[in-house]
C-alpha cells in the first residue's frame, strides 16, 4: 500500500517534474521562439527581397548603361555629331592641303613671273634681232633690186651690142661699105656737076637769092659766105641747154631740141618767136633734130640711145627706135635717107628701112 | 531510453532571434549595413548558421585586406566561443541578454588568446564528433560510437547541420540507449558552467549504491558539496531538482550528448 502510495506519489512527482519541465519548455519556446519566428522570417524574406531587388537593380543599371552606350553609339543625333566632327577634321585637313597648295601655287606664280620676265627679255632680244634681220632683208632686197637693175642695164647693153652687131651685119649686107660709099660719092659727083650747071644758069639769071635750102647749099658749096653779126630774134626755148636747132625746109618754122628732153617748134615771123608745139617722148636730152625734105616729119636723136620721128602737123610721135649706141648726129638726106652718126660710126639708113623696121 | 518525443521536440524546436550588426569601426562606407536578423537553433553552433551573415557584411568592409579574414562574434565586449552550442552561450549570458540577441560581427583583430580558430565547418564537425565520443566513453565506455559506421556519424552531423530532427534522432537514439536498463548509463556526461569560460565535469553515476535513481539534486550535491541551494539553468529553463539524472541525460542533453548546466 505504502509502496503503491509511494509509487503513486513518485509517479505524481515524476509527472509533476515532467509537467513542470514541459511547461517551462513550452513557455520558453512561446516567449523566445514563436513570437519572433514570424517577424524574423518576414524580415528575412524582406531582406532577401531587398537583395534580389538590389541585384535586379544592378542588372538593370548595367543593362541600362549598356543600352545607353549602344544608344550613344547608335543614335542619329550623336552620330551626326560624330559625323560632323569627322567632317570637320576632314575639312581642316583639306584646308591644310589647300594652304599648302596655295603656297605651291604662289611659288609657281613667282617662278612663272621670273620665266615671263626672262621670256620678255628673250622676246626683246628677238625683236631686236628681227629688226636687224628686217633691215638686213631690206638691204638685201635693195641690193637685189640694184642687181636686177644692173642686170637690166647689162641686158640693155647686151641688146645694144646685139643691135650694133645686127647693124654691122646689115651694113655688110650692102655688098660692102666701101662700094656703097663709092657709089654715093659718084652720085654726089654727078649731082655736083648738075648743080654747077644749074649754078651757071642761075648766074645768068641774076635773080635775087632766096634763102632756100638748095641755094644755101649752093652757097656753101660754091659761094663765099658772110657771118651774121646782128641778132634778129632772141627767145628762151628750153629749161636748160639747147642742143639742136633746124629750119623747116618749107615754112618759116624752127625746131629746137634741149636738155629738157623736149623738141619744140617755133614760128619765126616779124622779129618774134611763137611756140607752135612741143614734141615729147624723149627720155633724155635731145641732141639733134632734122626735118624731112617735105617738112612733114621731124627726126630727133636723144641721149637715151633712141631716135624718134614726129609729124609736124599734129605733133604726134610716129616712130621710136632705140639704137644700140649714143647718137650725137642724124640727118635726113635729100632723098630722105636717114643718116645716123655716133662717135665712131656713120650709118645711113633708108627712110623706108627705118619705118619698115618699126612697122 | 529517450522516448519522450514531446520533450525532445520542444527542445529541438527551441530557436532564438539574433540581431547581427557589423562593428562600427570596421565599416568602410559612409552608410553602414543594416543589421541582420536571424532565427538560430539553440542546439546548433554559430559557424553553422553565419554563412548569410558573412555574405551580408563582407561587402561593407575594406575590400582589399580583410575579406579573407575569419569572422568572429562578440557580445557585450566578450568574444563568443563558437564551440559552445548557441543555447549554452545564451544561457551563460542570459542575465544580460534581451531578445533579440544583439551580437556584433568582427572581421578584424581576431582574439587569438580567447577563441579557437574556425576556418570552416569541418572544424566544427570534428569538435562535435569528439564531444559525442567523449560522452559515449562516459556512458558506454565508447562502445556504441566505436560500433557505428562513418555514415552514422555523417548522419548525426548533417541532421544537426540541416536541422533535421528525425534524421538526427534515428542515429542519436542508439547513443541514448542504456546498456543496462536498471543501471542506466555508466556515467552521466555533463558540464556544469560556473562562469562563462569555466565549467566543472565530474564522474556521476545515474544511480546510487542502493540502485536508486539519482536526481538533479544529487548531482548538484555531488558537484557542489559546499553549496546546498544551487539551481541550474539549461535550454532556457530551470529543470526541477527532482528530475532523474538518467532521464535528463537522455532528454535534455545537447546534440553533443552532454548536459550543459549553467549555475545561476
Amino acid at each position: 500500500m505504502a509502496a503503491s502510495e509511494s509509487g503513486v506519489s513518485s509517479l505524481s512527482r515524476e509527472n509533476n517534474w515532467r509537467k513542470n519541465l514541459i511547461l517551462q519548455l513550452q513557455e520558453r519556446n512561446k516567449r523566445q521562439t514563436y513570437c519572433f519566428a514570424d517577424l524574423i522570417s518576414l524580415h528575412n524574406r524582406l531582406f532577401e527581397n531587398v537583395n534580389t531587388l538590389r541585384g535586379e537593380n544592378i542588372q538593370l543599371t548595367i543593362s541600362n548603361e549598356t543600352l545607353r552606350r549602344e544608344a550613344a553609339s547608335g543614335t542619329p543625333g550623336l552620330s551626326v555629331n560624330a559625323d560632323l566632327e569627322a567632317r570637320l577634321l576632314k575639312q581642316a585637313e583639306e584646308l591644310a592641303t589647300l594652304h599648302r597648295r596655295k603656297g605651291e601655287h604662289t611659288q609657281q606664280i613667282v617662278d612663272i613671273n621670273n620665266k615671263l620676265q626672262e621670256m620678255m627679255k628673250e622676246l626683246q632680244a628677238k625683236e631686236i634681232s628681227l629688226a636687224e634681220s628686217v633691215e638686213l632683208n631690206a638691204n638685201l632686197r635693195l641690193e637685189i633690186s640694184k642687181c636686177l637693175n644692173r642686170e637690166r642695164e647689162l641686158e640693155g647693153v647686151n641688146q645694144m651690142l646685139k643691135d650694133e652687131h645686127q647693124a654691122l651685119q646689115l651694113a655688110e649686107s650692102f655688098s660692102s661699105p666701101t662700094a656703097f660709099l663709092m657709089h654715093t660719092i659718084l652720085k654726089f659727083g654727078k649731082r655736083q656737076a648738075k648743080m654747077q650747071k644749074e649754078l651757071e644758069d642761075a648766074a645768068r639769071d641774076t635773080r635775087p637769092i632766096s634763102p632756100d635750102r638748095s641755094s644755101l647749099k649752093e652757097g656753101i658749096s660754091g659761094l663765099p659766105t658772110a657771118v651774121p653779126t646782128k641778132v634778129s630774134v632772141t627767145f628762151t626755148a628750153h629749161d636748160g641747154e639747147v642742143y639742136a636747132v633746124k629750119w623747116s625746109p618749107v615754112e618759116r618754122m624752127l625746131a629746137t631740141g634741149g636738155a629738157d628732153r623736149k623738141v619744140k617748134l617755133w614760128n619765126i615771123s616779124k622779129g618774134a618767136a611763137e611756140n607752135k608745139g612741143i614734141l615729147v617722148g624723149s627720155n633724155a636730152g635731145v641732141m639733134c633734130v632734122d626735118f624731112d625734105s617735105t617738112g612733114t616729119l621731124i627726126l630727133g636723136a636723144s641721149n637715151d640711145y633712141a631716135s624718134r620721128v614726129w609729124t609736124v602737123s599734129d605733133f604726134r610721135l610716129k616712130v621710136s627706135r632705140k639704137a644700140c649706141m649714143q647718137l650725137i648726129f642724124l640727118e635726113f638726106t635729100t632723098n630722105d635717107v636717114i643718116l645716123l652718126c655716133n662717135t665712131v660710126l656713120l650709118i645711113l639708113l633708108p627712110k623706108y628701112n627705118l619705118f619698115e623696121f618699126e612697122y | 531510453m529517450a522516448n519522450d518525443r514531446e520533450v525532445l521536440r520542444e527542445i529541438w524546436d527551441g530557436k532564438i532571434p539574433v540581431c547581427f550588426t557589423l562593428d562600427s569601426e570596421e565599416i568602410c562606407e559612409l552608410q553602414g549595413p543594416d543589421p541582420f536578423y536571424l532565427m538560430v537553433p539553440r542546439l546548433s553552433y554559430f559557424p553553422l548558421c553565419t554563412d548569410k551573415i558573412r555574405k551580408h557584411f563582407i561587402r561593407h568592409i575594406q575590400s582589399d585586406s580583410k575579406q579573407e579574414h575569419e569572422m568572429w562574434l562578440e557580445f557585450n565586449g566578450i568574444p563568443l566561443k563558437w564551440h559552445y552550442p548557441i543555447g549554452v552561450l545564451l544561457d551563460i549570458y542570459s542575465n544580460d541578454v534581451e531578445l533579440p540577441w544583439n551580437i556584433v560581427v568582427h572581421f578584424d583583430r581576431f582574439p587569438e588568446n580567447v577563441l579557437m580558430h574556425c576556418q570552416n565547418k569541418e572544424v566544427v564537425e570534428a569538435y562535435f564528433l569528439s564531444c559525442i565520443k567523449e560522452a559515449d566513453v562516459l556512458k558506454h565506455r565508447g562502445q556504441v560510437v566505436s560500433s557505428m559506421q562513418k555514415k552514422d556519424h555523417n548522419q548525426l552531423w548533417s541532421g544537426l547541420l540541416n536541422d533535421k530532427f528525425d534524421q538526427f534522432w534515428s542515429v542519436n537514439r542508439k547513443l541514448m540507449e542504456a546498456s543496462n536498463i536498471e543501471e542506466g548509463f555508466k556515467y552521466i556526461p555533463f558540464r556544469c558552467y560556473t562562469s562563462e569560460d569555466k565549467y566543472v565535469q565530474k564522474l556521476v553515476k545515474p544511480i546510487n549504491e542502493e540502485g536508486q535513481r539519482k536526481t538533479l539534486r544529487h548531482l548538484l550535491n555531488e558537484v557542489f558539496p559546499d553549496n546546498e541551494n544551487v539551481t541550474v539553468f539549461t535550454h532556457g529553463i530551470t529543470p526541477p531538482l527532482e528530475t532523474p539524472l538518467q532521464w535528463m541525460s537522455e532528454h535534455l542533453s545537447y546534440p553533443d550528448n552532454f548536459l550543459h548546466l549553467i549555475m545561476t
